[in-house]
């Protein structure tokens, strides 16, 4: 709102506003427009070649999303998938955490070997996994076989709650130690004289973990959540590499089922009614997240 | 007294390590595997005989499975060059430059970079298509670009933000330009930042998957993540080919990852603790 | 001849305003300081001398031309740096030079000017050094080096020696002023050292709040406080301060009591109160009490060395006294005082401004 009386400050903005200029083009070109044209997509008709100019038609892909049994059932998946893999994420976050906070010989590998998992594609990864599910070959059923814990091949991913809980554990498997290394910054950012003073006043360890860790883990654990929340609601090839989906539709994702609406069966308005809608709810969960965030403090 | 709860810290320890490279050693294995070992019954649990036939035959039969590697390395090259480079002027720009509105933007930055990558995709397929970007490195290597440019744009501004400012106060003192404080003050002083960012990026772009996936339809064109994925086609999965593939394709992050894991952890948990 | 002429210059970010009102003409070849607390617009002056603030209002001329909208580089002046600034990867020659190079000065007078300037810092043997390998002295002496070699119309100084420790900083403090006797050149220097400042300054301008609050020479700034803030700010330990209240005899009583003053040399305007200023040097203290002095009781006694400093209570009045450091009182005492008319200072409790002196035939 200030107007800048000098030149010499100007002459800064202008070369700052030259410095951002490539950037926010970028950023507009591949994250702005498209959000934008999606919208736009989504309240109207056309077709992708150009043969079908678009044209309004208002709310009718929303109310086919309305009406599709589809569509909510991949809402109710992603939803599963998410509120069942962040818990126990959290948990065997702050697990690690705790325990790469110790001081053992090793520490060093131990740690490279968590991040592992997170640093390698999930798309490969969940090949990986798929391999060791496999009923006829893979090494979970070779042992459960083998130890008699069970006497027929088990269909990890053929059985639609048991595909459900095999993906989350791919996704726990692999970001636990994404959590697991923010939430140990901020356990090294903790003062060592806290603990000490709690020693004084006579706390014990789990006093200790209750009364000094977690309450001021909270800020670092609320960033991880939003974190991992935003990428477990827009999982993708997760169950596309390891079940397309199936069985049926029992781990189709949301945008697996909007991936699969535009590119095999051609539907891009549709389609981008339910990428608006998965936005809308992701949207709506980072609000909620700010909200409890805002209401602790 | 002390051992007995070391015992235990480090069965904790063992424990998790062996679950985290479970997947990755098991893969590796499969992969040393003749195909009759691949597919025995008893299964093999350890190579007999370990062989590099699958390796050799990747060379010779699917050299393409190769070139999604080269592809990939393209890609994840080109993205982290253009990302550091215009990402780490914005980042310059926006932590020192005292810009009207520098909070407004780089809230406005993290916001977009919260847009699922799916729903990107009708809109993105259609322009690329139009602008014959698709199946180019160029396409994706901006397409990567857009998508890692937030995060960058934070990294890096948060690390200048660290920076002494006197310094720069001292070269524009002595008559430097921005630019020439950007190039030739700014970016020795804070390389480490750069790494850090620079390799987070890399990683990202290697393992990105529906830009990758949609954006490069020709078989030629594929990044190592989908054209892996991808191979088989219809029929059953030739996992001797996939395993060995796999193992090729994340060798250079599982490398990478070891020798800048104290950059890359840094890097990732830079911005968690404000 | 370089005059550096201030006319009422201000800075204010948004609604939030920085200095106000800065009237001042630094003469050719003076030492000014610029002294005050954190926070006190000291340093947002120096930096609109230097050009890396833009100037809200106001007129800056360095010389002749007026500076405002002039960039850094091209205004003549040089600036050494708190934190030094120096270039941590290049080497000492090449942070010396780089203005120079920037000027596109021809490489053989970047040689002879760097060489010269080294010489005159004992850096010679340091120039092919990287600033990591040196102390922290020779850093700071780098950090002049490089203002040297441009040979500016002004100097600006930035709290130069604040990161060094107390010896070297007393060392460089007096580099400085031979550096300023040889050069000749004008100089302002930010600090909140008032030793830096009494030591070093022709002149000093105290600032408050962003506000000058006096400008004068150590000798005025000390003996004549224009305020109660200068008063309190100079001087260490710093001046007593005890509010006085007219009683009915018309002589001055200290409010928590145990002093009493018939009459001031001040213009009190009919005042009924007032805020007198005693600085602990000043307070006369006698191990037997003479006819006239009053009598206190040493509560704590410091040995600072050649001095000591007595925390004395006078009824229900404290104050602070120096005195010299052999055989000092101790704590438990009872000692005689007496407080010298000619060396107190006196304050309207409401304003904080100093009241005239009433010039007596003595």
């Amino acid at each position: 709102m200030t107007v800048l009386s000098s030149r010499l400050d100007q002459r800064r903005q202008a070369v700052a506003f030259g410095f951002v200029t490539p950037t926010l083009l970028v950023i507009t070109l591949i994250l702005v427009y498209p959000i934008l044209q999606s919208i736009l997509l989504s309240f109207g008709d056309s077709s992708i070649d150009g043969s079908e100019p678009w044209h309004f038609v208002g709310l009718k892909h929303y109310a086919e999303l309305m009406a599709d049994q589809r569509f909510w059932n991949a809402l109710g998946v992603t939803l599963t998938f998410t509120g069942l893999s962040i818990p126990l994420e959290l948990i065997f976050g702050v697990a690690l955490a705790l325990l790469m906070n110790e001081h053992f010989r090793g520490k060093g590998l131990a740690r490279l070997a968590v991040l592992f998992p997170w640093a390698l594609p999930t798309a490969l990864n969940t090949l990986m996994w798929r391999w060791m599910y496999n009923t006829d070959y893979g090494l979970f059923n070779a042992v459960a076989l083998q130890t008699g814990l069970a006497h027929r091949p088990i269909d990890w991913l053929g059985d639609a709650t048991l595909a459900m809980l095999s993906m989350v554990v791919v996704s726990v498997w692999k970001t636990s130690s994404f959590m697991a290394l923010i939430i140990l910054a901020g356990l090294q950012s903790i003062p060592k004289e806290l603990y000490e003073a709690g020693r004084m006043d006579g706390m014990t360890k789990w006093q200790e973990f209750r009364q000094i860790t977690l309450p001021l883990l909270r800020g670092p654990i609320l960033v991880a959540l939003i974190v991992r929340s935003m990428d477990a609601l827009r999982t993708f090839e997760l169950p596309f590499n390891l079940t397309d989906g199936g069985p049926v539709t029992a781990t189709e994702s949301l945008s697996l089922y909007a991936y699969k609406v535009i590119f095999d069966f051609i539907e891009f308005n549709y389609g981008a009614a339910i990428v608006v809608a998965q936005f809308l709810v992701i949207f709506a969960m980072s609000l909620l997240y700010i909200f409890t965030l805002r209401n602790k403090d | 007294m002390k051992t007995r709860p070391r015992i235990g810290l480090y069965a904790l320890v063992v424990l998790s390590v062996v679950i985290s490279f479970l997947p990755i050693v098991w893969l590796i294995l499969t992969s040393l595997k003749t195909t009759a070992g691949i597919y025995a019954w008893p299964p093999q649990y350890w190579p007999t005989p370990i062989t590099l036939a699958n390796y050799i035959k990747i060379i010779t039969d699917s050299p393409e499975l190769l070139l999604y590697v080269l592809n990939s390395f393209i890609v994840g090259v080109g993205c982290t060059a253009l990302t550091l480079s215009i990402g780490g002027l914005a980042g310059y720009a926006l932590a020192r430059l005292n810009m009207r509105r520098a909070a407004l933007l780089m809230v406005v930055i993290l916001a977009v970079s919260m847009f699922p990558p799916v729903s990107l995709l009708p809109s993105l397929f259609q322009n690329f298509l139009n602008l014959g970007l698709l199946n180019t490195y160029t396409g994706l290597i901006i397409a990567h670009t857009g998508l890692f440019l937030p995060f960058t744009v934070w990294m890096l501004a948060s690390y200048f933000s660290t920076l002494p400012a006197e310094i720069e106060e001292a070269a524009r003192m002595d008559g430097m330009g921005l630019m020439r404080i950007f190039l030739t003050i700014v970016i020795p002083l804070s390389w480490p930042g750069f790494v850090a960012t620079g390799l987070i990026v890399f990683i990202f772009s290697w393992n990105e998957f529906p830009l990758a996936l949609v954006l490069m339809t020709q078989n030629a064109m594929r990044t190592a993540p989908v054209g892996i994925s991808l191979y088989p086609g219809e029929y059953a999965f030739p996992w001797e080919t996939i395993s060995t593939a796999t193992v090729i394709a994340i060798v250079p992050i599982l490398v990478l990852t070891a020798i800048f894991q104290k950059q890359i952890v840094g890097g990732l948990t830079a911005g968690s603790g404000k | 001849m370089t005059v550096v002429q201030l006319e009422r210059i201000g800075k204010s970010y948004g609604s939030h305003t920085a200095v106000r009102e800065f009237d001042l003409t630094i003469q050719d070849g003076e030492f000014l300081v610029l002294l005050g607390p954190s926070g006190c617009g000291k340093s947002t002056t120096l930096r609109m001398i230097a050009g890396l603030e833009s100037i809200t209002t106001g007129t800056l001329r360095i010389g002749d031309a007026v500076m405002n909208e002039v960039e850094p580089k091209d205004r003549g002046v040089a600036m050494v740096f708190q934190n030094y600034a120096l270039y941590p990867h290049k080497t000492v020659f090449d942070n010396m030079a780089m203005a120079l190079k920037l000027q596109k000065v021809p490489a053989a007078e970047i040689q002879e000017r760097v060489g010269r300037t080294a010489d005159m810092l004992g850096l010679t043997e340091y120039l092919g050094r990287k600033p990591a390998a040196l102390s922290g002295g020779q850093r700071q002496r780098v950090a002049i080096g490089r203002a040297i070699v441009r040979t500016p119309k002004v100097f600006l100084f930035d709290e130069p020696l604040s990161n060094l420790d107390a010896k070297l900083r007393v060392k460089m403090r007096m580099e400085l002023q031979e550096l300023h006797d040889r050069l000749g050149v004008t100089s302002v220097y930010v600090t909140h050292d008032q030793i830096e400042a009494m030591t070093l300054a022709d002149r000093i301008v105290i600032m408050n709040n962003g506000v000058v609050a006096q400008v004068g020479s150590p000798r005025e700034v000390y003996d004549h406080p224009a305020d109660e803030f200068v008063a309190g700010f100079i001087g260490s330990p710093a001046m007593n301060f005890i509010d006085f209240r007219r009683d009915d005899t018309g002589a001055w009583a200290s409010v928590d009591g145990g002093l009493r003053l018939a009459a001031l040399p001040f213009a009190t305007g009919g005042r009924s109160e007032l805020r007198l200023g005693i600085r602990p040097e000043h307070v006369v203290v006698s191990a037997a009490p003479a006819e006239g002095d009053f009598t206190a009781l040493v509560r704590l006694d410091e040995l600072l060395g050649a001095d000591a400093l007595l925390a004395l209570e006078i009824g229900g009045t404290r104050l602070m006294a120096r005195v010299g450091g052999t055989n000092h009182p101790r704590a438990g005492d009872r000692v005689g005082i007496s407080i010298p008319a000619a060396l107190l200072h006196a304050f309207d409790p409401a304003t904080g401004r100093a009241l005239e002196r009433l010039t007596t035939g003595g």
